[in-house]
């Protein structure tokens, strides 16, 4: 019984992370269409700030996450302005290829002007000890994963439906040339998408490294592949399918861990993209694809 | 059979180009170093692989990633089949199925190779050719992922990141440049074919197409098959000659390669695939040369690694943002070439 | 207040519209009129700065002809377009909200918003209901309410009758004739002849591109010929 409550809570925590990566992604998606791949390398540097402050700021772990988020969110908006300006009305699929570009070149950046060995940081390990809750032992970072995923739930849905710009980002969705008609502009939707996407991102990265406790050029990759799977599954550009995706994928994840042979431990996701794969067939466009519904153009 | 007016300018163009394959080729092996042999062999393996991905890509216009693992399967099944069974015992002593007691001719290997390929592909796009575009793009990603993990997992088979080795040699130059010749006729043959234009006008108006009866999903699937046997011919070519492969070159770095050559050549276009895959080969080489810090007119530069991979990344980025389609754009070498 | 001349709005290599010009004074109502495909959305798209355009555009002295968007909505040009575009994904009231987008008084978003729900008391009603749901002359009036909203000095209406059932069209009539008298600059494209030049002070008739007739409503309503292909196409 212990042994099934454990699983559970593993499932939760890991859906949890992937939530909050594929949120993300969605909310950059949802407003301009644009698939970003270099979500993952955006998380790289947060990682990176860190070993950065740890080594020349100070050792206080507080001022090394802070640093983490601002230097995501920074960075996310940074990519907007000179990256994606250029192809924002572009199609989806010169807005992907550009963001490959785009994760590529910082990649290789760590690469050339870091290391390409794994970097430790270890101001975040105290984030991690093992608690009793109710006669089950837990992580206190799944517990605070968890916890972050519904605030930023929470926080997100509110700003979404209370704030004009929230609105206007919602709006944008639909219809981002009559969100511009109301005088609405442009630039600051996309930038606000893009600092609330490196915000997010921020935060996975605090959980990511504590977890991993280092950090390499690649970090960013196999997060930002499961929110995209996460994403593919709940319907992409849908912040609710996001986080369906994402919970979705951890049980998955978390169920193939149990179910498979220790042998076959190498192939989990290979299982685990196979099982997507099958949702998707069940329904090709995600689970919650938003409608496609646009009014007649002016 | 009578050819169509676009039909006769595409055969004109395939023969152009193939001409250049053919110079290009006769130049390497006449002036060529060994060591620079192996190069020029390489971006001919490359060629095959973005047209393979051009295939697919330029006329369905939807992005795949999974391709360097289709040319890995292509790879792994000739080297199975091939492989003197002598040589297996030593290489692969647990391998299950007997496929460690058989040899084949290098014939029959490939064609095998293939076969498997191909319905490897046909299984896999069921699934993709279905989804819209960034969905296939995504799932395709994940595809990549599978089949790597495979090779990497079922070492008793592929060696994983191991070398599995004693692969008769039995490609030369001559061959591949053979083969270039023949995929770029059977590429652009796709391209001019009645399903070639009938996908690229789905793609750039999927419900006009659908309106005059046009069934996107099976031509899809007809590409992307093809795709997948173009992509198992180059992953053949790169065994035969190299004689040792193992599971990393199908993976990331070859997919980001070969994307990037086809994205600057244009997509679109069966002569932006090799323009694009002959400029990145070569010009790459400068830029691996800068990264190993030689010592240019007096200075000695520092030791420089992933400066291809960031002229590469931005390559992609800058020919997104400046020139979509490409530096070919919608023509082909006879367009430039010929009136219209 | 708005003065246009030799206007080309270009889609592509395609003239849409080939060098018009018409001027609306402050407190008028103008109509555009002209059958399916004249170039009435076109010369609006240009107003807004959604379509390429060469020629003048001015708008109270100023220059509108490359500038965002965004700028000329706050300039105040605000405007209804063709399919109403509201956001179907949206609250009603959300809709309102966003069409006040540009404003940064609170208690006056608040009032003007009020207002508009008494003086349309089915919007009222669903506030907290998505605007998708509204029929199609509940959402023309959001669309306008929403245009509305941004406090504009001249509105844009194209084809606010545009599929509706007449006694609907009525209504939406009456409320731009309503907002004329309260001193609102319109600028009216519309297929209904009869109800358009009923409202208006001055009109145009574009056809092709360009310009086929254009004066006071008094004088186009003596021209019988005229009346009679107009009202034929409304
Ligand atoms: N986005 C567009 N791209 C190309 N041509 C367009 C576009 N919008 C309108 N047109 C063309 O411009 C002409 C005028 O259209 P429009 O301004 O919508 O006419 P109206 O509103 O008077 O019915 C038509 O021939 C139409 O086909
Ligand atoms: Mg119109």
């Amino acid at each position: 019984m212990d042994y099934a409550i454990q699983q559970m809570v593993n499932a939760l925590s890991f859906g949890a992370e992937y939530a909050l990566l594929a949120l993300g992604l969605a909310i950059v998606f949802s407003v301009m269409g644009l698939v970003n791949f270099a979500h993952g390398d955006v998380i790289a540097v947060g990682g990176y700030t860190m070993v950065a402050f740890a080594a020349i700021v100070t050792a206080n772990p507080w001022i090394v996450i802070l640093g983490a988020i601002v230097a995501a969110a920074l960075t996310s908006v940074l990519l907007e302005r000179v990256a994606f300006r250029p192809v924002r009305y572009a199609d989806p699929t010169t807005g992907l290829l550009t963001a490959f570009g785009v994760s590529i070149v910082l990649q290789n950046l760590f690469l050339l002007f870091v290391s390409p060995r794994p970097i430790a940081v270890t101001s975040l390990y105290f984030m991690d000890v093992p608690i009793e809750m109710f006669g089950v032992q837990v992580s206190s970072l799944q517990l605070l994963e968890s916890v972050t995923t519904v605030l930023v739930i929470v926080g997100l849905t509110l700003f979404l439906n209370r704030s004009v710009w929230g609105l206007a980002m919602r709006a944008a969705s639909l219809d981002f040339e009559m969100v511009r008609l109301m005088g609405i502009r442009a630039n600051r939707v996309f930038a606000l998408a893009f600092l609330i996407s490196g915000l997010l991102a921020g935060l996975a990265c605090i959980f990511i490294m504590a977890r991993r406790g280092s950090v390499d050029p690649h970090l960013g990759f196999n997060p930002v592949l499961k929110a995209f799977v996460a994403c593919v599954v709940g319907g992409f550009g849908s912040l609710p399918g996001a986080v369906l995706g994402g919970f979705l994928l951890g049980a998955v994840e978390v169920g193939m861990l149990v179910l498979l042979p220790q042998e076959y431990g190498g192939m989990k996701d290979a299982f685990v993209f196979g099982i997507i794969a099958l949702i998707l067939v069940w329904r090709p466009n995600g689970i919650l694809s938003p409608a496609v519904e646009k009014g007649d153009k002016l | 059979m009578t050819l169509a007016r676009h039909q006769k300018r595409g055969l004109i163009g395939a023969a152009l180009l193939s001409l250049i394959l053919i110079a290009i080729g006769v130049l390497a092996a006449w002036f060529g170093s060994r060591y620079q042999l192996r190069l020029v062999y390489g971006a001919y393996v490359n060629l095959l692989v973005v047209l393979g991905l051009q295939v697919f890509m330029g006329n369905a216009r939807v992005t795949n990633l999974s391709h360097s693992a289709f040319m890995g399967i292509g790879a792994y099944a000739a080297a199975i089949c091939v492989t003197p069974a002598a040589t297996k015992a030593i290489s692969l002593p647990d391998a299950p199925w007997g496929l460690a007691a058989f040899t084949l001719d290098p014939l029959t290997s490939a064609i095998i190779a293939i076969v498997i390929t191909a319905a490897i592909a046909a299984l896999v796009g069921l699934f993709i050719v279905r989804m819209t575009a960034i969905g296939a793009t995504i799932a395709s990603l994940a595809v990549l992922v599978i089949i790597h993990s495979i090779f990497l997992f079922r070492t008793d088979i592929f060696k994983g990141n191991q070398a599995f080795f004693g692969i008769p040699q039995v490609f030369s130059l001559t061959s591949i440049v053979v083969l270039s010749v023949v995929v770029v006729l059977i590429a652009r043959g796709f391209r001019e074919s009645h399903w070639g234009i009938q996908l690229r006008a789905s793609a750039d108006d999927e419900t006009g197409a659908a309106a005059m009866g046009v069934n996107v999903v099976r031509l899809r699937l007809v590409a992307w098959v093809l795709s997948g046997i173009i992509l198992a011919l180059a992953g053949i070519a790169y065994a035969y000659y190299l004689g040792t492969i193992s599971a990393r070159p199908f993976y990331f770095n070859h997919v980001f390669l070969t994307l990037a050559m086809l994205i600057l050549g244009g997509m679109r276009t069966v002569t932006g695939a090799v323009l694009g895959t002959f400029l990145i080969s070569f010009g790459l080489e400068v830029v691996r040369w800068l990264e190993t810090g030689p010592v240019v007119a007096g200075v000695d530069l520092p030791e420089a690694l992933g400066l291809s991979g960031v002229v590469l990344g931005l390559v992609i980025v800058l020919t997104m943002t400046l020139r979509p389609q490409g530096v070919m754009g919608d023509r082909e070498i006879e367009d430039i070439i010929l009136r219209r | 207040m708005l003065d246009i001349r030799n206007l080309k709005v270009l889609y592509g290599p395609i003239e849409a519209v080939h060098g018009i010009s018409l001027r609306v004074e402050e407190g008028q109502c103008v109509t555009l009129l002209g059958p399916n495909g004249a170039g009435k959305s076109s010369t609006i798209s240009a107003i807004c700065g959604v379509a390429k355009a060469t020629g003048d555009i001015t708008f109270l002295g100023q220059d509108l002809l490359g500038t965002e968007i965004e700028d000329r909505v706050r300039a105040g040009i605000s405007v209804s377009p063709e399919g109403r575009r509201i956001f179907s994904n949206l609250s009603v009231e959300a809709n309102l909200q966003l069409g006040a987008g540009i404003r940064t008084d609170r208690d006056g978003i608040e009032a003007d918003i009020d207002h508009w729900f008494t003086t349309f008391p089915i919007l009222g009603e669903r506030r907290t209901q998505s605007a998708g749901t509204l029929s199609g002359g509940e959402q023309q009036m959001l669309a306008i309410a929403r245009a509305l909203m941004a406090k504009p000095k001249i509105l844009l209406l194209d084809e606010p009758s545009l599929g509706l059932a007449p006694r609907i069209v009525g209504q939406i009539f009456d409320m731009i004739e309503q907002l004329k008298s309260e001193g609102m600059t319109i600028l009216l494209v519309e297929q209904n002849a009869r109800q358009a030049l009923r409202i208006s002070d001055y009109a145009y008739l574009l056809n092709t591109g360009t310009i086929q007739a254009e004066g006071t409503t008094a004088t186009l309503g003596q021209n019988d010929e005229l009346m009679a292909k107009l009202t034929g196409l409304g």
